[in-house]
């Protein structure tokens, strides 16, 4: 009797990506979050913070991604502290690996570790459900990415200005949050340089259309 | 130090000792007794420098309406307040557990508690369990820096957010939310909203119904309206149903005589000169 | 590359394998009956609040059906098969009448119902039945039904989803049980309607399923008078 949205996990059914550029990293990400077909939130925000340089886009189970978020965040806090400086990005993606590969098997959770540190400059790590950790000059995930690879692998251009590449950003997450029905609503980016992020969101009505009306 | 009077007090945490012992009676045809499931509406919505939060007050058993008036805006600090749906004993539990967790850290560090504080306690709990306490709560306060709102989930995932609603009745009342919220409204105007939400679950889902419960929350302090609208009155009965003296079968009569030892005692008046 | 003790939840939008839905040709539409005798009369009455889950599809639909001036039925359950049911049962009514140049008596009518659910033995009409109606001597009877065919006449019935919480109600007020020192008085259509009424205020209060309001059918010799009555919406 209990339809699926009241006993479904809470998933972030998403479009999720990061890109490189000279000068630092742009993420981006969809707003929506589903129970079963029920949309539980339209104005989610993926994007969470890590620490003041790094943030990482989250895609799976939206419990189990906050968790890890949470997790990593007040480890890298200590050891920020600790090291007296900011943590490094390549740190903060073996912490968020570490947590997916050991504990595999009870979660579900596909993640974009995406930061800025003085040593590398820009730099986006894929975790991947399983744990395996990779980086990328650009990268996509969550539900929506299967349909737009072809898109980015075609446009993606190594060093690029800030904004080619938010446009980009903005372009893939518009073609994917329009074929997969799980991804949807807004658009959040947010452009991560020496000097911290740059936050905004592009409104559903705001959000590029291509040779539909 | 066990005895009868005094049993060993139990280890922190849930007992598991009958898990074995269940799945094996399980195996064998036994059907499990089945928990009391609140289909529910539940709603909160951000209003100018408060939260307005409301809920219905049915709890069901099946298709069976197992309390008409039940409380569903449960305490968590003297600034917050939660509602819950989904298992009853899972929201009652988890909420009486984070407030009393909340009032030592109020005391320990000497200052109202924070809303974040108590999503981040109750997330961390339902995270733990895996989704097996099913509590879907709405937690809404004013604190140090303003009011806030969370939706969270029995599996331990949050959202921050406007207005929310939640429970079988949570279509019904967002359709009222997202035609008609908008940001800083007036309290009375805020009210009427959350009114009209619980009253479109009550009304067109089945699993909610009976009265409308409020719960403001502003800076200033907290105005819990309980029974803020008995949304539906029982229908008025046609004949009398009282038994005429005598309705009932007496099967057998013994009287036992009690015997009653009475002493009087004269007490001196006191001395007051 | 998953191994076999693999318990990660499942999500849907990540589902590579192919998923089978089952299809249900049943619903349950919720609704309760309640049909009480008299010397002379009979009431039926039957709420009209059609349900599914935990949504309502109308808060007025009639559940009974007048099948000839002295014969009502009342159906709850799955409403497919009310409305099956009932053309069949119509037609059937009309043939009857034709061949045989009368109308079906209330008994011979309680009598097909039961041979057509039980025709359906295997794909049952998922319907609570009860039919009333006059008798060949002009006294009010009710039939009620299992939905394979299975028919007991009596007094007084309270079937639908409320069924089991009223039926205790009406042995006690109209079948005078376990009391002791009371007259059975006869029946009066008042008190009837009245019982009627109240015990469906009861079941509104505590099955999701039953609400809204309530259609009343009075049948006498005189004909059937038709009434409705308010219950909570909620």
């Amino acid at each position: 009797m209990d339809s699926d949205w009241m006993n479904a996990p809470h998933s972030t059914g998403t479009s999720i990506m990061a890109a490189e550029f000279n000068g630092g990293v742009v993420i981006g990400a969809d707003t929506r979050t589903t129970t079963g077909a029920y949309i539980a939130n339209r104005v989610t925000d993926k994007l969470t913070k890590v620490t003041d340089h790094i943030y990482c886009c989250r895609s799976g189970s939206a419990a189990d991604t906050q968790a890890i978020a949470d997790i990593v965040s007040y480890h890298l806090g200590f050891h920020g502290m600790e090291l007296g400086e900011e943590p490094l990005v390549e740190t903060s993606a073996a912490v968020f690996q570490e947590l997916c590969y050991n504990y595999r098997d009870s979660l579900m959770a596909g993640i974009l570790v995406a930061g800025w540190d003085k040593r590398k400059g820009g730099q986006i790590y894929s975790i991947p459900i399983g744990g395996m950790c990779v980086r990328q000059n650009v990268s996509i995930g969550g539900s929506g990415s299967s349909y737009v690879y072809g898109y980015v692998d075609a446009n993606y251009k190594p060093g690029m200005s800030k904004e080619a590449c938010v446009d980009f950003v903005t372009k893939t997450l518009a073609l994917a949050m329009s074929r997969d029905g799980s991804s949807g609503g807004c658009i959040r980016i947010g452009v991560i340089t020496k000097d911290g992020i740059e936050r905004k969101v592009i409104l559903g009505s705001a959000v590029p259309k291509f040779y539909e009306d | 130090m066990t005895s009868i009077l005094c049993p060993e007090i139990p280890n922190a945490g849930f007992s598991f000792e009958n898990c074995k012992r269940n799945t094996l009676l399980q195996s064998k045809g036994l059907s499990l007794p089945k928990a009391t499931k609140t289909g529910t509406t539940i709603v909160g919505i951000q209003i100018k420098d408060g939260i307005v939060l409301g809920a219905d007050t049915r709890a069901t058993e099946d298709t069976t309406v197992a309390d008409k008036n039940c409380e569903k805006i449960h305490y968590i600090a003297p600034n917050i307040y939660c509602c819950g749906a989904g298992t009853a004993a899972d929201t009652e539990m988890s909420t009486q557990m984070i407030s009393s967790q909340l009032a030592l850290h109020s005391l320990y560090t000497n200052r109202q508690v924070r809303v974040c504080t108590a999503n981040m306690m109750l997330k961390q709990y339902l995270f733990r369990y895996q989704g097996y306490i099913g509590a879907a709560l709405i937690l809404g306060g004013v604190d140090s820096t303003g009011p806030h709102l969370y939706q969270i989930y029995p599996h331990g995932s949050t959202d921050k957010l406007p207005f929310t609603t939640m429970g079988s009745g949570s279509l019904a009342a967002m359709a009222v939310f997202e035609s008609r919220w908008k940001p800083d409204m007036e309290e009375t105007e805020g009210i009427q909203l959350v009114r009209d939400a619980i009253a479109a679950g009550i009304f067109n889902d089945l699993g909610s119904g009976s009265n409308v419960d409020i719960c403001v929350i502003r800076k200033s302090g907290v105005d819990y309206k309980r029974t803020y609208e008995e949304a539906n009155k029982k229908g008025t009965r046609q004949n009398s149903y009282r038994y005429p003296r005598g309705a009932t079968a007496v099967l057998s009569t013994k009287i036992q005589n009690i015997e009653i030892e009475t002493t009087v005692q004269h007490i001196e008046p006191m001395d007051t000169a | 590359m998953h191994s076999v003790m693999d318990s990660r939840p499942f999500f849907e939008d990540y589902s590579v394998k192919p998923m089978q839905r089952q299809f249900s040709p049943y619903a349950d539409n919720g609704g309760s009956i309640i049909a009480i005798s008299g010397n002379d009369f009979v009431v039926i009455g039957a709420d009209t609040r059609l349900s599914s889950g935990y949504s309502i599809y109308t808060r007025d639909q009639n559940k009974l059906f007048k099948l000839s001036d002295t014969t009502v039925l009342g159906c709850s359950g799955c409403w497919c098969d009310t409305l099956s049911l009932t053309r069949i049962l119509n037609a059937r009514m009309q043939m009857y009448e034709q061949e045989h140049n009368k109308k079906m008596s209330t008994p011979a009518c309680a009598q097909m119902l039961s041979t057509m659910l039980y025709y359906k033995r295997f794909f049952p009409y998922y319907i609570s039945n009860i039919l009333v109606g006059l008798d060949s001597e002009g006294k009010g009877c009710v039939y009620s039904y299992d939905p394979i065919g299975h028919t007991e006449r009596s007094s007084y019935r309270a079937g639908g989803s409320a069924g089991a919480l009223l039926q205790p109600l009406l042995d006690n007020q109209v079948g005078m049980k376990n009391m002791q020192n009371v007259q059975n008085e006869p029946l009066t259509i008042e008190r009837a309607v009245g019982i009627l009424k109240d015990t469906f205020i009861s079941a509104a209060e505590r099955d999701i399923y039953t609400g809204d309001s309530i259609k009343i059918n009075v049948i006498t010799k005189d004909g059937i008078k038709e009434d409705t009555f308010e219950l909570r919406k909620d």
